[in-house]
């Protein structure tokens, strides 16, 4: 027999759970009604009902290092049969939140992008003042390396010049994402750790083989599709997967179409601004609609949902779908001021009297881009990468293995 | 008072038409001469009643009705100084065979030659006389004697209560608060123990003896004086029935080594947590300081064969309740709580609730392994979790909630060691005084031990069945136990908690209560409620072979030096399991004896070996097979037309003589049917159908001596709602005597 471990019940991390939207967990009695009803728990070590246990123990290390409740889509099927309405679903979306919190670099990070009374001063505050002093120092800066901005008579280039856009968001997005490493790496370390303590480590291919297969299970949403209670969920979440992925490659292939193809490929580069028949701007008007219409939906469902007794949402979901939504819609806006403003004034757009407009909804999606990409390690945007390094490991150790086809006829007590 | 029997011969219910019923009329007026033989369309209708009352009213003492089975329409046919003969036609005859053929003739024949026989050889029985003292003694003070106590006070009858501790209450008044027994059903509640205690003593009938013990309890229902020793004084009264709350007492915890118990002082039974709380101070014995982490281990010692196998169906509820009193006496406590199951029935669902709730309070279902003294703190080792692999828990004090085990004591354990003993002061020779000493060495622990101290053959208590839970059958004999007149109620009849406890005190009050009423009016209690026939013993010819004595399910029979046995009529039951045993015919009931039921075996026609008509007796308990057969009729199952039933009171009350009888006179085979036996036992009266079993034993050496196949003879069971099964056996007993052929012995 293995050692015993020494349970020690932490009651803080217990109160956090409630706090963070788990505040039914103490109803649940075990009865296993959530791990029989879940599509996607895996028969040989199954979940919620064990996280529902360890959250009532307070077993914090045991539920940070768990990649199973990252296996989860939250259709809250548990949470809807379960006979004493403990919300299992819910509890592992708290659970979620502590673990992106927990491992959060800085650690301070983590607490302040998600306390909802700093949210004022770190949504709005913060960006506004920093991108309000990168725009203070361009002048300087500009005149300091005597630099003459090619693409100073574009519209939105005229307001916040291209090298300073990336240079800005590159660094303070490289700089978080340094740190979302750490966090990546500590709880990949963790699941590896509390597997090995519970002696129930088991490693079946190597990372590579057990990373192309989570990607391709992210790619398809395959997982996410055995929540069939919930397919409109799906859906929502591969339009804005979808969206977001299409803008993401129009952004990189924007700036290398500035600063590298040039170099690389030629005279007929750079092409940016693209033309709307571009292919470039194809992919991001498409990529632009899928993110809003995916979020739009979203928001609606999750606005609906406690009325049927799905979802219940924290401030932790509301604000990262309000970011997307507004990155979405603030784009739009902008994207139009200045194809109006161009077609109405031509070259000389950026002096025209539609310019101060346009520029303060560009702000405004600026902004917006920050809340999204410079916080991504700490606000729910990390399920991102946390859900992707548990699948993996989860398909290192086999942990999808067990996970049996889903009986969808519901008979009676017989 | 001379027999004047008439036949009365319905023609309704279909039998009219289905048998031949001048070649009925005939049986009546030809072969046994009765000149008053009528038949009706509608017998229990108006006119049909009417006509026997006329017939009543010109001295007709003794009717014998030829209509339904007698378990139905019983009302209609009753006249009051009339003894009635039910002949069972319809279920039994019209309803179970072809209509209209030879066969089902013959067995109405049958059936009626039995009935007139019966009408006259039985007598009306006469109530028995007894003076009835209309007082409940109430043994044990705590909270279900003193609801017993009070309840029996407010229906009007006097109440002599007796508590063993110098104060009424019991265990609850050692409790701050009780498990919550009213809405909301969230938080321990105050017991309201000491308002039922002021009640009682302030109740004008209700006379309380605290401090007292019984010293001995002799005589019958309605007649029983009882002496209590108290303070050194004695105390005499005569009381009418018992109702015996005596409750329980905690599981020996030292058995308990392994949970940590008496290996270290900070692990603690739920009672002695119970005296903590009532306190109002946590602290550990150990060393007095407050504990801060709190392990309870559920199931202590039950649900486990090697202690108690049983379920108390409390201790959970008392945890929650520890746990949530622990928590407000001191909020830094963390109360982890170790479960195989929690039982929380009913409105204590929200109970459990609330516990869990309780941020502070921590449940796990879990196997403990062990309890191990680790220094300041206790290690608590436990599988089985759902917390993955085995775990430990650190705590400062371990609550035990070991289980309830009945105050109660084996009344026929403590009598074996009473005759071991006897035998052994007498000093009788051989291996029979061996044996005497080392039952008396085995059991001189029960000594002291008594309870009631009944003056009864059958030992000075009530007889225990599993665990040493009194013998009474409370889903079919609500309250009932093996002493006519003695009431078991709450813990000591079961495991309860003090709400099952009240319900529990008032329902054996009104037991308490029925016993002095029936036997004032001369009747039996349950099951053969209203029945005023009783036992009659012609002693000149008994050989003091004390049968009787031993196999009575209820003690009734007490018996003299040379063994003569001494009826205590309230006491029985009228079972007639006493006649089934005697040797000697010498026991009769005034409308059931050797004599009656041999006659009407005697009745049926036996055709000659060469008719190929074979005749099988069936003796059916009339408890459950009877009806079953009742049941099989009225749904129209057919069965053998070779079969002539007689219901019996109980298969402990056939005499062996019936059956040697039907063989000698040309009966081809016999059919016993009664109910289950055994540990789980449906037998209306406890031992009857087992008692069969032993004695058929016997018959099987009756049939060697008769050179007969021992298959003639066949013993069942069955539960009263199997009348499918019940055809399937007689029709496939039929099939088997006809297979062995016929019995040599007809005509002769």
């Amino acid at each position: 027999m293995a050692q015993a471990t020494v349970v020690r019940p932490d009651r803080k991390f217990l109160e956090e759970i409630v706090a963070a939207g788990g505040g039914d967990l103490k109803k649940c009695f075990q009865c296993a009604t959530c791990s029989v009803v879940c599509g996607l728990s895996d028969a040989g070590s199954p979940f919620p009902r064990k996280e529902m246990l360890w959250a009532q123990w307070g077993l914090k290390d045991r539920l940070l290092s768990d990649p199973d409740v990252w296996l989860c889509h939250q259709c809250n099927d548990c949470s809807i049969r379960c006979p004493r309405g403990a919300r299992p679903g819910d509890v592992l979306a708290a659970v979620r939140q502590k673990v992106i919190q927990h491992f959060a670099f800085p650690s301070a990070m983590g607490r302040w992008v998600n306390s909802p009374r700093a949210l004022p001063l770190v949504l709005v505050l913060l960006p506004v003042v920093l991108l309000a002093g990168a725009l203070g120092i361009r002048g300087p800066v500009e005149a300091a390396v005597g630099y003459v901005d090619p693409h100073g008579h574009e519209f939105y280039a005229h307001f916040f010049p291209h090298w300073l856009l990336i240079v800005f968001y590159s660094s303070l997005t490289l700089l978080t994402f340094a740190g979302l490493l750490v966090g990546l790496v500590r709880f990949w370390k963790g699941m590896q750790g509390m597997d090995r303590a519970l002696g129930s480590r088991t490693v079946r291919t190597s990372f590579w083989t057990a990373a192309w297969g989570a990607l391709k299970e992210v790619f398809t949403h395959v997982r996410f599709g055995k929540c069939t209670d919930q397919a409109a969920r799906r859906t929502n979440h591969l339009l804005a997967f979808y969206g977001f992925v299409a803008l993401f490659v129009v952004t990189l292939w924007a700036t290398a179409d500035l600063y590298l193809w040039p170099h690389v490929l030629g005279d007929a580069f750079p092409q940016y601004p693209f033309g709307l028949l571009h292919p470039m701007k194809i992919l991001a008007n498409l990529g632009g609609v899928l993110l809003v219409v995916g979020t739009f939906r979203a928001m609606m469902a999750r606005w609906k949902a406690p009325q049927d007794g799905r979802h219940r949402s924290t401030s932790f979901d509301w604000v990262f779908l309000w970011l997307l939504f507004a990155v979405g819609v603030t784009g739009f806006v902008v994207e139009i001021f200045r194809f109006l403003a161009e077609a109405r004034y031509g070259d000389t757009a950026y002096a025209s009297p539609m310019a101060p407009p346009a520029y303060a909804f560009y702000f405004i999606h600026l902004v917006a881009v920050f809340g999204l990409l410079v916080y991504l390690p700490y606000s729910k945007f990390a399920h991102l990468w946390y859900r992707l390094v548990a699948m993996i490991y989860a398909h290192q150790t086999g942990r999808n293995d067990g996970v049996r086809p889903r009986e969808r006829t519901v008979t009676g007590t017989a | 008072m001379e027999k004047n029997v008439a036949v009365y011969l319905c023609r309704g219910c279909d039998i009219g038409g289905a048998l031949d019923m001048d070649a009925l009329k005939a049986v009546a007026t030809d072969e046994y001469k009765i000149s008053l033989c009528r038949d009706h369309e509608c017998l229990c209708g108006e006119a049909g009643r009417e006509l026997i009352r006329h017939d009543i009213q010109d001295g007709v003492n003794s009717i014998v009705v030829a209509a339904c089975s007698h378990r139905y329409m019983t009302d209609a046919f009753t006249f009051d100084g009339v003894l009635t003969t039910r002949v069972n036609l319809r279920e039994g005859v019209v309803w179970s065979h072809e209509p209209n053929h030879e066969d089902t003739d013959m067995l109405a024949r049958d059936y009626l030659r039995m009935g007139i026989v019966r009408a006259q050889k039985a007598a009306l029985p006469e109530p028995l006389q007894v003076e009835v003292e209309r007082t409940v003694l109430v043994v044990g003070g705590g909270i279900t004697g003193l609801t017993a106590a009070l309840e029996a006070a407010k229906a009007g009858y006097p109440v002599v209560l007796v508590e063993r501790e110098a104060e009424l209450g019991g265990w609850m008044r050692k409790w701050s608060k009780g498990i919550p027994h009213g809405p909301t059903y969230r938080d321990p509640q105050d017991t309201d123990i000491g308002f039922l205690v002021a009640q009682a003593k302030n109740h004008p009938k209700i006379t309380i003896h605290t401090g007292a013990v019984i010293e001995k309890t002799r005589g019958q229902p309605g007649q029983f004086d009882v002496t209590l020793r108290k303070n050194g004084s004695v105390v005499e009264f005569r009381v009418g029935s018992i109702v015996q709350a005596t409750g329980w007492k905690p599981y020996d915890a030292s058995k308990l080594e392994h949970l940590g118990y008496n290996q270290s002082p900070d692990v603690i039974t739920n009672v002695q947590m119970e005296e903590m709380l009532a306190q109002g101070k946590l602290a550990r014995p150990s060393d007095g300081k407050p504990p801060k982490r709190i392990a309870f281990i559920q199931c202590a010692g039950s649900r486990d064969p090697a202690h108690l196998p049983y379920c108390s169906g409390v201790c959970c509820r008392v945890t929650l309740k520890q746990a949530l009193m622990a928590r407000s006496l001191d909020p830094e406590v963390e109360a982890y709580v170790l479960y195989k199951d929690i039982r929380s029935p009913g409105q204590y669902e929200d109970f459990y609730k609330r516990a869990q709730e309780d941020p502070g309070i921590f449940f796990t279902k879990a196997e403990v392994t062990g309890v191990r003294n680790g220094g300041a703190t206790l290690k608590v080792e436990a599988d089985d979790t759902l917390l993955g692999g085995p775990i430990a828990l650190e705590a400062d004090l371990v609550v035990l909630a070991t289980g309830m085990v009945p105050r109660s004591a084996d009344g026929e354990l403590i009598r074996k060691y009473l005759d071991a003993k006897r035998v052994v002061e007498k000093g009788e020779a051989g291996a029979q005084l061996e044996a005497a000493k080392q039952t008396v060495e085995e059991l001189r622990c029960l000594e002291g031990g008594e309870i009631l101290q009944l003056a009864y053959r059958q030992g000075p208590d009530l007889p225990v069945l599993k665990y040493d839970f009194p013998d009474s059958h409370f889903i079919c004999f609500p309250y009932e136990s093996r002493r006519t007149g003695i009431y078991p109620a709450g813990c000591v009849r079961n495991p309860m908690d003090s709400q099952c406890c009240r319900e529990d005190g008032a329902g054996a009050a009104l037991k308490a209560i029925q016993v002095l009423e029936v036997t004032a009016r001369g009747e039996t209690m349950h099951p053969r409620w209203g029945d005023m026939s009783f036992p009659d013993f012609f002693l000149q010819r008994c050989t003091q072979c004390k049968r009787c004595t031993e196999e009575c399910p209820f003690g009734t029979l007490n018996e003299d030096e040379k063994g003569t046995p001494q009826p205590n009529l309230a006491r029985c039951r009228r079972c007639g399991i006493c006649l089934g045993a005697c040797p000697e015919r010498i026991i009769s009931f005034k409308d059931y004896s050797p004599e009656i039921v041999g006659s009407m075996i005697k009745a049926v026609e036996i055709p000659d070996e060469f008719e190929g008509k074979p005749r099988l007796l069936g003796l059916l308990c009339e408890n459950d097979a009877y009806p079953a057969l009742d049941t099989a009729g009225l749904k129209r199952l057919q069965h053998s037309p070779w079969i002539r039933f007689i219901p019996v009171r109980c298969l402990g009350s056939v005499n062996i003589v019936w059956i040697s009888d039907a063989l000698s006179r040309g009966f081809d085979g016999i059919l016993l049917v009664g109910c289950k036996s055994g540990e789980d036992y449906q037998c209306h009266f406890i031992k009857g159908s087992e008692l069969m079993q032993t004695r058929s034993k016997n018959v099987q050496e009756k049939l060697k001596q008769l050179a007969l196949e021992e298959e003639r003879v066949r013993l069942e069971l069955l539960p009263i709602d199997q009348p499918e099964k019940l055809v399937e056996i007689i029709n496939a007993f039929a099939e088997e005597v006809e297979g062995i052929g016929m019995n040599p012995f007809k005509g002769f």
